[in-house]
């Protein structure tokens, strides 16, 4: 039985892992990407009019901020394989000319704007390479670029954990050389775009910019993180970033203003209960309905439950509980509603003694839970009743039969028992679609749970919120489908004895 | 049933429309809603074109198949059928619709419509036109003034016509809205379930026949799709990139292929030990031609079910995002009516109208699966 548990256990890992990369895929093809978010925020920032240094400095600092939010939200990072410490100056010495305009994209200005940023991006491991383009006295025509890009990547975000554990001399000289950074790069920009037109100055500061570089230690610093290029490529990667900050319960949500698992955590359980309670109502109710419509069958009352049930079967889920909704918890001009159109509990409920806080919670779970159940419900009692019918044209029914055995005898004691093996199988693969179906029902009646939660995550593309809650979801799945495996077991004879 | 909800989708602007189906005045006989049908500026969506020229050769081919329909035999006519369809479908993608200005024509100087009825009614006895409408005269993608939310029956006095489901938020006439609703639900259905069948169609053949580590790894994949909340990959996917429909369409068949993979990797499980598949490797066959064609038509008859349940679930998996708020806003469907029949709770009509149609064509869907599946499997009567 351990072995069978274990087996089990073992075989949802590919599974999981499978499911996370699917939706971290999906996360980073986001539609409006990187590059022109930044550029929106670039446009905003220099849009507001003064005179050219001040404009610079909030453009520069815009792109500042865009950069450390993406740094810290990984976004910055390849999405599976990080090839940027194996960039050689080479490399970006034609990228930087196809961004100034003499490469193969010379007639495609969008291209080339998204190359050049795509270069302020690069982080800490390009460093070294744009540095040595900087040095080089030749490539007198791409310094400018290679400057901006330089001053981006050398730009180290220091993240609220940061601060709090790395010494404060560090610390100071981190900020300091970001604070020159920025004073090189507007002065830079400046001076080569045309604000000031000595060239003199310019190459002033460029030296000024290298002298930078050559305060011992900062060179030596931006080496070491291209000197880990090969753990780089398989671990500094979007992907493991993401694994990380969600295995650490470090996701933070934009839109919420919080980590990702305290939102998680208000909201879980909610839908968990409820699932959980509609999970027992449809099945108990399906196997006793689907009994009694087999032991029944081909009379009246066996026919009008399976055309019933097929009927309720066909109901959209969101059309059966507008109507609820609609008839059962709107207020007209005669009468107040009988049951409340939101939440899972009435203002103030928390003050009632337990007894009618209970009472209340059931009133408000009422139709919530009759919605959800009652998808499973007309499936499950469908399957039930052809299941029992065939197992009840078997042979060993016919042999408990002829040993004399009493008819509630062979139902309940033999076929009974057989057909749930099927059952379990069956319910298993409806408990994705029961967690969809939570989403709508919470959506209805305005209950506060996973489903909803991952909709508004989902509308207002919040990709850490929808990933997290995604993560929760897909595990109380996979709990769900572990535990009818185990039933599974019970129930089958068979798999106890393979296992034994 | 299903026959009356497709003919409902192909003659939609037939049957709702503010552009005169006759109109006869001094300058002669005209039939300006023919001409209005390959307006691309009104009817942006490819869908809508297909369905509109599919409106007038449906009458032709009925013809075709009365006159021949003795001499073709079933096969025949199946394979005018699918030609013709197919023929529309590439006539549709070419570029000779008028695009240009031919809204600014018809609309603008409301010559043939009904909301020049003032207009034209002002004029007199000799000069005003005899005009035949469609039973509804309101427009598909008309918000007409002070329409909104209102009770059915109430008339319109743009038109003069009736909204006889009422309207919604937006002040679209519901009835309008069903009927056009109808095309987006048989579209979304045939084409995304079409796409998951294709490809659960080569994953199942592929994984079943070839078998071995191939197989392990198909399964593996599919396994994961069976565990995935599809719904929720299929809302995430959604809202992250396009509301478009046909992006919806292709997601919900690019999610939804893991149950139909299965089916057919047991089939062709099944079939692959059998005699006639040894035969035909022994004539040295292709493998490709030994799964599609020897093993597959042996195999349909159960993956026809599984299709016609895909369907069903492609057309509840659109209502239920547009439910949601997740979809198309420029196509009409009947999840986006049933999403304003619960934000205005207080208005049945709107709960109504879109939910019965979305509870009928899954129904009927589903009972035509359960019918097949007895007629294919005569031990499940019961």
């Amino acid at each position: 039985m351990t072995a069978y548990v274990i087996r089990r256990l073992l075989l949802m890992i590919p599974t999981f892992i499978g499911i996370l990369i699917i939706n971290f895929a999906v996360l980073r093809l986001q539609g409006p990407t990187l590059v022109d978010q930044m550029q929106a925020g670039v446009g905003k920032g220099g849009g507001e009019g003064g005179p050219g240094e001040r404009k610079a400095q909030g453009a520069a600092k815009d792109v500042e901020n865009y950069i450390d939010r993406f740094r810290r939200s990984g976004l910055d990072l390849p999405a599976l394989v990080n090839v940027r410490g194996f960039t050689g100056r080479d490399e970006v010495v034609a990228r930087l000319r196809d961004s100034a305009g003499d490469g193969p994209n010379r007639e495609r200005p969008s291209v080339r704007n998204g190359i050049e940023k795509n270069l302020w991006l690069g982080g800490p491991q390009l460093v070294e390479p744009l540095l040595a383009v900087v040095a080089d006295d030749s490539l007198a025509t791409l310094h400018a670029p290679a400057v901006l890009a330089l001053t981006y990547c050398a730009y180290v975000t220091v993240t609220a954990r940061d601060l709090a554990r790395m010494p404060a001399e560090r610390l100071n000289q981190i900020q300091e050389r970001n604070e020159r950074l920025r004073n090189d790069r507007i002065r830079y920009t400046n001076t080569a775009k045309g604000f000031a037109t000595v060239d003199s100055e310019a190459a002033a500061k460029r030296a000024d910019l290298l002298a930078l570089f050559a305060i011992p230690g900062t060179q030596a610093e931006f080496t070491a993180a291209r000197a880990t290029r090969w753990s780089d490529a398989l671990l500094r990667t979007g992907f493991c970033d993401f694994m990380a900050k969600l295995f650490t319960a470090q996701l933070y949500s934009e839109s919420r203003k919080d980590y990702v698992f305290s939102v998680i955590a208000d909201r879980w359980y909610v839908t968990f209960w409820l699932n959980t309670i509609s999970i027992v109502i449809a099945w108990a109710g399906s196997i006793l309905l689907g009994i009694r419509s087999a032991r029944r069958s081909g009379s009246l009352e066996d026919r009008v439950t399976t055309s019933g049930l097929f009927l309720a079967w066909s109901m959209p889920s969101m059309f059966f509980g507008t109507l609820l909704l609609y008839y059962f918890c709107t207020d007209t001009s005669g009468s107040k509603a009988w049951f409340p159109n939101r939440g899972l509990s009435s203002d103030g409920s928390m003050w009632l003694p337990t007894g009618e806080y209970l009472l209340d919670l059931l009133w408000h779970a009422f139709l919530p839970l009759v919605v959800l159940s009652y998808n499973s419900f007309t499936a499950l009692s469908r399957y039930m009743r052809a299941n029992l019918l065939e197992q009840l044209d078997a042979d060993y029914v016919r042999s408990a039969r002829a040993k004399g055995c009493d008819d509630d005898a062979v139902v309940y004691r033999h076929a009974v028992g057989n057909s749930l093996i099927t059952m379990i199988t069956l319910g298993g693969g409806l408990l994705a679609d029961l967690f969809s179906g939570a989403l709508i029902v919470e959506l209805i009646f305005s209950i506060p749970g996973l489903g909803w939660l991952m909709l508004d995550a989902a509308i207002q593309s919040d990709g850490p919120l929808l990933m997290g809650s995604t993560v929760i979801t897909v595990s109380l799945l996979l709990m769900g489908i572990l535990i009818s495996d185990l039933l599974y077991a019970v129930v089958d004879p068979r798999i106890r004895g393979r296992y034994a | 049933m299903l026959a009356v909800i497709v003919l409902t989708g192909i003659y939609a602007p037939f049957l709702s429309n503010e552009v005169a189906l006759v109109w006869w005045d001094q300058d002669g006989l005209r039939f300006p809603l023919i001409w209005d049908l390959f307006n691309r500026r009104i009817y942006e969506k490819i869908y809508d074109v297909y369905f509109n020229v599919l409106a007038l050769l449906l009458p032709i081919l009925a013809v075709v198949f009365a006159v021949l329909g003795r001499r073709i035999g079933v096969t025949g006519r199946l394979k005018i059928g699918v030609a013709s369809l197919a023929l529309i479908g590439t006539f549709c993608l070419l570029p000779v619709f008028p695009g240009h200005g031919a809204r600014v024509a018809v609309w603008d100087h409301r010559p043939f419509t009904a909301s020049g009825i003032q207009e034209w009614s002002a004029l007199p006895e000799a000069k005003r036109p005899f005009a035949v409408f469609t039973p509804v005269k309101h427009r598909f993608d008309a918000t007409y003034p002070g329409a909104i939310l209102q009770s059915p029956g109430t008339i319109n006095p743009v038109t003069g016509g009736h909204y006889w489901l009422g309207t919604d938020a937006g002040g679209h006439d519901v009835l309008t809205h069903l009927f056009f609703g109808a095309r987006i639900s048989l579209t979304v259905g045939l084409v995304a379930a079409g796409l998951s069948f294709l490809i659960g169609l080569v994953v199942g053949a592929v994984s079943g026949y070839f078998g071995g580590w191939v197989d392990l790894v198909l399964q593996r994949i599919v396994e994961i799709m069976m565990c995935f909340p599809t719904f929720i990959l299929i809302l995430t996917v959604v809202a992250m990139y396009s509301r478009d429909i046909f992006f919806i369409m292709a997601v919900i068949g690019l999610t939804s292929w893991a149950g139909t993979a299965r089916l057919v990797r047991g089939e062709f499980l099944a079939h692959a030990v059998r005699d006639y598949v040894t035969a035909v490797e022994a004539l040295g066959l292709p493998r490709w031609r030994i799964m599609f064609r020897h093993i597959l038509p042996n195999a349909i008859a159960p993956l026809l079910i599984s299709l016609t349940f895909g369907i069903a679930g492609s057309v509840g998996a659109e209502s239920a995002l547009a439910f949601v708020g997740l979809g198309d806003p420029t196509a009409p469907s009947w999840g986006v009516l049933l999403e304003q029949g619960r934000e205005n709770i207080r208005y049945p009509w709107l709960i109504y109208t879109p939910g019965l149609a979305i509870f009928t064509i899954v129904m009927t869907l589903n009972l035509l699966g359960n019918n097949l599946r007895e007629a294919i499997d005569p031990k499940q009567r019961q």
